[in-house]
């Protein structure tokens, strides 16, 4: 007699529909018993189950692509990604984290290119809304550092900011796809790249365009840049960036959190998981 | 009873807060009117995965309701029968959640997801037999050890058995709470739809329950399809709790007494109404318990 994780591979190899499935769901249709309805059609229930489970998660976190691709070819194109990788936790909060690298793969080369970046920008959003909560900059505490100090200053962003880059009009399409309830604007895919903050605001995520120089800006606080080499590189990239108007931007919209006045070599970046 | 057990008697103290009273699960789209309306009902249960986010508005949403209703934590995906290692990142997401929102309840399932790292995200029987039996047993203690309180562990619905198993399901289940100190949560509708699938009578595993051991109960909806040689029911939780299965949870508070009562609804979900009419229905069958016993 089959132990007990014998059993339940063969059990899952015949639902998940890999490789391995025939020969294992000819073996566990030996070990089942199911009413006259027969082993096959009860196995059917477990798989359908699954495979609605995981497509109805990722229609959920990605609902611009499923308006953008049809509901038909989402759910095939989800199928085909459950194959190539199959969940790996109990928590289908983690499924989509390799879904816009899936359509690079399957639309990188073609006329659908902008789909992966569509599917990074709605990941991105998912990441920001369960990303940990933290208060705004205490202004008391940028007031007290001394004009001297600036060169030893760091910066903390809000644990929900994510930074996006894409050489299409992402935004527009992710704006224009949102609105379920009327026909989407045809938006000119040759208009123009775009550069994003994502972060949390009230209850909600605000998305901004940002210049190129606040983008490069924010980047170097990510990588645990002191100011004035966050302000050098931004200018190097933009000449029109000004550190005064960055500053209260993203201390207004409660980007910037924190500061410390850092005098020794940090290694760890501030914000690890900001991309 | 098991050693394990004893160590969770101040954790019952705790569950006892959970009025014996009709109680619906929270799903997103009522959470405005829910925050809006505070409409009357006992209690409310989510599903703990929903809420293992570090922060952000559902979290938030979750604090605010919780000030205002007894909460359950549901727990649908960690996988206590697998063979697999426990997976401590799913525990401890489940502890955090625990400690943050503190839940008069916490349940899970008798049921395994996932093997060799693969998941299925679905709920699939166990065959029962005695290692089944010993090996669920432990997991389930190891997470109330980790925990710190109780586990109700609920009965799923099923459309196989596994030709091996040496006991029956109701046999099965009262084994686990003994062996584990774990408590039960009787979804009565997953009892009827498995009692018609596999043909066995459902009064039987009502009987064989051991009412100290009852947390809870679960109402749900189920979907009839017709199969090539016969009908098959599946528990789809897209639909009113069917007649034959409220003269069942009749029957189940007869043998339990008065206990918290779900309404669980997780498909084609209705206005928020519909689900607080059948939490009204429980909650007649409920009362014409407490008035017998007043």
């Amino acid at each position: 007699m089959p132990g007990l994780r014998e059993l339940q591979s063969d059990f899952l190899a015949a639902i998940l529909g890999d490789d391995a499935a025939a020969a294992a769901g000819a073996r566990i249709e030996r070990e089942l018993v199911a009413g006259e309805y027969g082993i096959a059609r009860g196995l059917a229930i477990y798989a359908n189950n699954a495979e609605h489970h995981v497509s109805d998660s990722l229609r959920k976190s990605f609902p611009v692509v499923h308006r953008l691709v049809g509901a038909a070819y989402f759910a095939q194109c989800a199928r085909e990604f459950r194959r190539e990788h199959p969940s790996r936790s109990g928590d289908l909060q983690h499924l989509g984290a390799g879904f816009p690298a899936y359509w690079q793969r399957r639309h990188g080369d073609d006329g659908y290119r902008y789909l992966a970046d569509v599917a990074r920008l709605e990941w991105l959003y998912e990441e920001a809304s369960a990303a940990a909560d933290h208060p705004p900059l205490d202004l008391a505490k940028l007031a007290r550092v001394a004009p001297a100090a600036y060169d030893m200053l760091r910066f903390r962003l809000h644990p929900s900011l994510r930074l996006f880059e894409s050489k299409f009009p992402t935004l527009a399409i992710w704006e224009a796809n949102r609105r379920t309830e009327q026909e989407p604007e045809l938006i000119d895919l040759g208009s123009g790249g775009e550069r994003l903050m994502l972060a949390r605001k009230g209850d909600g995520i605000a998305l901004h365009r940002l210049t190129v120089g606040e983008f490069v800006f924010l980047q170097q606080i990510v990588q645990a840049r002191g100011f004035t080499d966050c302000i050098s590189a931004a200018e190097e990239a933009d000449v029109g960036f000004s550190a005064t108007a960055a500053l209260e931007k993203f201390v207004r919209e409660q980007v910037i959190v924190d500061l410390v006045e850092h005098r020794f070599a940090d290694p760890a970046p501030w914000h690890e998981s900001a991309q | 009873m098991h050693a394990q057990a004893a160590s969770h008697q101040g954790a019952k103290a705790r569950s006892q807060s959970m009025p014996a009273a009709a109680g619906i699960g929270l799903r997103s789209p009522h959470v405005p009117e829910v925050l809006r309306t505070c409409p009357r009902v006992a209690w409310l249960e989510v599903h703990s995965e929903n809420y293992f986010a570090a922060g952000g508005a559902h979290v938030a949403q979750l604090e605010r309701i919780a000030e205002s209703y007894p909460l359950s934590l549901h727990g649908v995906g960690l996988s206590l029968g697998s063979t697999d290692p426990l997976d401590q990142r799913h525990l401890d997401a489940l502890c955090r959640a625990v400690r943050h929102f503190e839940p008069a309840l916490i349940s899970e399932h008798l049921a395994w997801s996932s093997v060799g790292g693969r998941h299925a995200n679905d709920l699939l029987p166990l065959p029962y037999t005695e290692e089944a039996l010993r090996h669920v047993s432990r997991r389930i203690a190891a997470v109330q050890d980790a925990l710190g309180r109780q586990l109700a562990i609920e009965n799923v619905s099923s459309y196989v058995e596994f030709a091996s198993s040496q006991l029956s399901e109701w046999e099965f289940l009262a084994g686990v709470a003994a062996e584990s100190g774990c408590g039960l949560l009787i979804d009565v509708n997953n009892i009827y739809v498995s009692a018609r699938n596999l043909g066995f009578d459902p009064d039987l595993y009502l009987a064989a329950i051991p009412p100290a051991a009852v947390r809870e109960l679960h109402l749900a909806g189920h979907t009839r399809v017709q199969s090539p040689g016969r009908e098959l029911l599946i528990d789809t939780h897209g639909a009113p709790v069917a007649e034959a299965v409220w003269d069942l949870y009749a029957r189940a508070l007869a043998y339990f007494g008065a206990r918290p009562t779900l309404i669980e609804w997780d498909t084609d979900i209705p206005p928020l109404a519909n689900l607080l009419a059948e939490a009204a229905k429980a909650d007649a069958l409920l009362g014409a318990v407490h008035a017998r016993l007043a």
